[in-house]
């Protein structure tokens, strides 16, 4: 899954004719889809996210001048349209984590009711139910710690390529990358995930 | 674990922050770099000084491997791919959308 991207050579004067898009769309398309998807939970708000990069990137094609690599540049694009577009996502607490909040105060907060023993991490994820919860707790992250997340540990880039990305330094890359996995960790350990025999049978067992 | 003067590298967390198991307070200090040990960044004699507190703190190493299982399922977690018949539509729409203005 984790798949960097590929190095594209865009070096060429940039020019706003149709032929330099396509290339563009028919190479990135499905990395800023893949993202967008991450991002968003859902596959709507994932193909407006898509459409509204590659509309902004289609409109900055002729001052796009091949110093980033031009994934890095879709993904900066699509980084800052998400956070306008998605601004005031319902439900999503909006406030700093702070690290106190991940400290476990019972003994039943520090492991993971998850049946992961002796299954590969895709078959696990078969588990309709974990998946669920996997995802609920990604779309409950406030999203500038989604998007470190997404970045680093689904998109498998680096912390300096997601700082460029997000504007940060690697520091407060790597913060907001802990920060985002204790959520989802404390997330997940909250809720007992049933263990199914059959992982295709993935409901919601007693 | 025991408390052990351990050199500490960073002592930073306040008494009160010390919640799991009363005086605790490299438990604390450890979920600061739990990332940074998972991802390998840590200086080796961090590194050890962490290895040797995991050895002796079975709540920290249940919570590590917790935090690693995130990130292993985070790191899996699928996503469906792009239609072809999507990628031809939005293709067509952000073209419109460019020629009209």
């Amino acid at each position: 899954m984790r798949t960097p991207a590929k190095k594209t050579s865009l070096q060429r004067p940039a020019t706003q004719e149709p032929d330099g898009f396509d290339k563009l769309y028919r190479d990135h398309v499905d990395l800023i889809y893949r993202y967008a998807h991450r991002l968003c939970g859902e596959t709507e708000s994932a193909k407006d996210l898509v459409q509204e990069t590659f509309l902004n990137a289609y409109r900055g094609l002729k001052d796009f001048r091949g110093e980033a690599r031009a994934s890095t540049w879709l993904y900066t694009i699509a980084s800052r349209a998400c956070i306008r577009m998605r601004r005031k996502r319902k439900g999503e607490p909006q406030h700093e984590l702070s690290l106190e909040d991940f400290v476990p105060t019972s003994e039943g907060e520090f492991r993971l009711q998850i049946p992961m023993e002796g299954l590969s991490p895709e078959e696990a994820l078969q588990n309709k139910e974990l998946r669920q919860a996997l995802d609920q707790a990604i779309d409950k992250l406030p999203k500038k710690y989604r998007m470190a997340l997404v970045l680093r540990d689904m998109e498998g880039l680096s912390a300096k390529e997601v700082g460029s990305i997000m504007g940060l330094n690697e520091r407060a890359v790597k913060s907001r990358l802990h920060r985002a996995r204790l959520f989802v960790r404390r997330e997940l350990s909250a809720r007992g995930i049933t263990n199914h025999d059959d992982h295709k049978s993935g409901g919601l067992g007693s | 674990m025991t408390k052990k003067k351990t050199a500490a590298p960073k002592k930073r967390s306040k008494p009160s922050s010390h919640r799991h198991t009363p005086g605790q307070g490299h438990c604390v200090d450890l979920l600061r770099q739990l990332s940074a040990f998972i991802d390998d960044e840590l200086p080796s004699d961090i590194c050890r000084e962490i290895r040797k507190h995991l050895g002796a703190c079975p709540n920290c190493e249940v919570f590590i491997a917790s935090l690693r299982q995130t990130v292993t399922l985070c790191r899996h977690r699928p996503v469906p791919p792009l239609k072809s018949s999507d990628r031809v539509s939005m293709r067509r729409a952000i073209l419109d959308a460019a020629k009209a203005q």
